[in-house]
């Protein structure tokens, strides 16, 4: 059974399709790319499966279930993480704090038993600040722990960012352009560590990325979108080579051939 | 590809490298008598506010700390709604003046006692939060502070005017508690119920749900994509604020022991949007300080105006008599836009530098300029 399944996607804002009947699937422990020129519809398709666009129509399952009728904090619960374009983190917090928020749906202690301050849930808070810590060692970011997130450089974000969505225990990896902002060795070594952390928590990956070296060297399958549709798919070695894939991204050869 | 093999951990890019060396890790830890010393002041400062009712000199100044420490509820309560959720709102008399009434009439009108018209009280406010956050669900920002804004006034002149409910202009009685009636054992009743929130507010934000409404604040999405249930945090977050100023209305009914509907206006509401932006969002002691600030002003400028007047009669020279009733607005504008413009986390922000020394940080003045601690963060630097 896989753990993502995309049946037959499509949404319309307005007059625009922004997706038109995309189907595409991630197996367990896989690694799969999501490329397109801009605006092809990647951040749309990714804010259908988790939940903060209702497609108009298709499904999602996840593991066999479909959840195109859950909300976004729900799918959250069930293991679904993602990341954001614009790094989502909680701005006013400490990068510790925001791992510790990040951890929300997997505290067992009820929203009154905290504010009551029930032992339970003051036992609880220890356990979450020590595995906040251990995602923060895993991520090399002990030292940035009680640091604010304002002022710290782009690249840091991304790299916190990926420390909190870890923190959610998530299943499911959904990764928007985690490399953007990147230089060329940095998106290497993060492409090493996408790697790690398949191998320490066994998550599965759905990712968005334009950088082609870490598409290649590091995703399993690939899936290509373009203006709203399924352009293309294939093992990256293929893809690479896809005439029509090259077209969508540097346009027709003969615009330039005929004079 | 470039692997830095000087260092023995390598994985870190180097923007967070760079970030590390830029803020130095907080390794600083007070020693024994370093704790002594923070554990003295703290002490020494709750034990202070809870000595003044008995430290002031009359029974007139003891309800004054009274009304200090009711404002400072309201102003956890404002804290909630704006500092927590970052929701302004402009109709919190609304709630303020349906827990006096309900208490009120609770005690008064059904004889029971006090503590059942504290809670019935707080339960109202909690009910009419509620019907707010309703609309808050679908509406946000400036959008909702208007809906606010009518929501005080529709209670200020058709549900406080409901003669059944408010009495009218001859109000409703509500005595004080057995035992409690004089104004110093009062102001007690309200410190201890003041006390009662900032431990409560206390622990919703070291726990889940305090983090889950400032993420809310902050950016919805994110804290949907951490699994945050967007609608119920923001009903609690409404439902919190509006049990904190049930209370603190109930508590207000009976310290004038006669409550009637015409203190429940528009210009309370500013005042209590004006106490708690100068006294810091998000910072719960700055907040409780800007109330008691707000309650006690009038009191002291009087004060201030008899000591000059008695200087003037000694010195021979005449003075009008009575205070402008104009200062005391004109002082709290001028404050509101001194903190907006100097500094936007208010008195907490001022402030921030003790709070960080008694949490244990070393003292550092310039803590007080991180323009970050304008939302927050300065109520809660450290976890």
């Amino acid at each position: 059974m896989a753990v993502l399944e995309v049946d037959n996607l499509g949404i319309r804002f307005g007059g625009l399709q922004a997706l038109e009947a995309v189907t595409f699937k991630a197996e367990e422990y896989e690694i799969v790319g999501l490329m397109g020129p801009n605006g092809a519809g990647k951040t749309t398709a990714f804010n259908c499966i988790t939940g903060l666009y209702e497609p108009t129509t298709g499904t999602v399952s996840y593991r066999g279930r479909d959840v195109t009728s859950l909300r976004s904090d729900q799918r959250a619960a069930l293991g679904i993480g993602r990341t954001f374009q614009q790094v989502g983190l909680v701005r006013t917090m400490t990068v510790l704090q925001n791992l510790l928020t990040a951890q929300h749906a997997r505290i067992r202690y009820s929203a009154g038993e905290g504010m009551f301050g029930a032992p339970t849930s003051v036992t609880e808070e220890r356990a979450l600040e020590r595995r906040a810590m251990e995602v923060l060692d895993f991520m090399d970011l002990t030292h940035l722990a009680n640091t604010k997130l304002a002022g710290l450089p782009y690249g840091t974000l991304k790299m916190v960012e990926a420390s909190a969505v870890l923190a959610t225990d998530p299943d499911l990896l959904l990764l928007d352009e985690p490399s953007a902002g990147m230089s060329p060795e940095e998106s290497h070594e993060f492409g090493e560590l996408l790697l790690d952390i398949r191998r320490t928590l066994g998550v599965t990956i759905v990712m968005i990325e334009h950088h082609v070296p870490m598409v290649v060297g590091v995703c399993d399958y690939i899936y290509v979108l373009n203006f709203g549709r399924l352009l293309a798919e294939g093992l990256p070695k293929d893809i690479q080579s896809h005439p029509e894939v090259i077209s969508a991204y540097f346009g027709e050869e003969d615009t330039y051939g005929v004079a | 590809m470039a692997i830095d093999t000087t260092s023995e951990t390598v994985e870190l890019p180097a923007p967070a490298r760079e970030a590390a060396e830029a803020s130095a890790p907080s390794t600083f830890r007070p020693s024994a008598i370093g704790w002594a010393r923070r554990y003295a002041v703290a002490g020494g400062l709750v034990l202070f506010v809870f000595a003044l009712p008995v430290l002031v000199p009359d029974e007139a100044s003891a309800n004054l700390i009274a009304l200090a420490a009711i404002y400072a509820c309201v102003a956890l309560s404002m804290n909630v709604l704006t500092g927590y959720l970052g929701q302004l709102s402009l109709g919190h008399q609304a709630f303020y003046g349906i827990g006096a009434f309900v208490s009120a009439t609770v005690v008064t009108s059904f004889t029971l006692p006090f503590g059942a018209g504290l809670v019935a009280g707080a339960l109202s406010g909690a009910v009419a939060a509620l019907i707010l956050g309703g609309v808050a669900l679908r509406i946000r920002g400036l959008y909702l502070a208007i809906v606010t804004l009518a929501y005080g006034l529709l209670a200020e002149n058709s549900l406080f005017l409901i003669r059944s409910l408010t009495g009218g202009g001859a109000g409703v009685v509500a005595n004080r508690p057995t035992g409690f009636t004089s104004n110093r054992a009062y102001a007690y009743v309200c410190l201890g119920v003041l006390a009662l929130l900032f431990a409560f507010d206390w622990r919703l934000l070291k726990s889940k749900a305090g983090r889950a409404i400032q993420a809310i604040r902050d950016d919805e999405k994110v804290a949907a994509s951490f699994g945050i249930n967007i609608t119920g945090y923001k009903l609690l977050a409404f439902v919190l604020s509006g049990i904190y100023a049930g209370l603190a209305g109930a508590l207000f009914a009976h310290q004038l022991g006669n409550v009637v509907a015409a203190p429940f206006n528009l210009t309370l509401a500013l005042t209590f949007v004006l106490m708690t932006v100068v006294g810091g969002l998000g910072n719960r002691v700055g907040v409780i300080i800007g109330g008691a600030f707000f309650a006690t002003i009038d009191t002291i400028l009087e004060l201030i105006h008899g000591v000059v007047i008695d200087a003037a009669e000694l010195a021979n020279v005449e003075l009008g008599e009575g205070i402008d009733p104009v200062l005391a607005p004109v002082i709290g504008a001028a404050l509101l836009v001194l903190t907006l413009i100097r500094a936007p986390g208010g008195i907490g922000q001022q402030i921030s530098p003790i709070q960080n020394w008694i949490r244990g940080g070393r003292f550092d003045i310039h803590s007080m300029h991180d323009k970050t601690a304008a939302l927050g963060g300065a109520g809660d630097g450290r976890s």
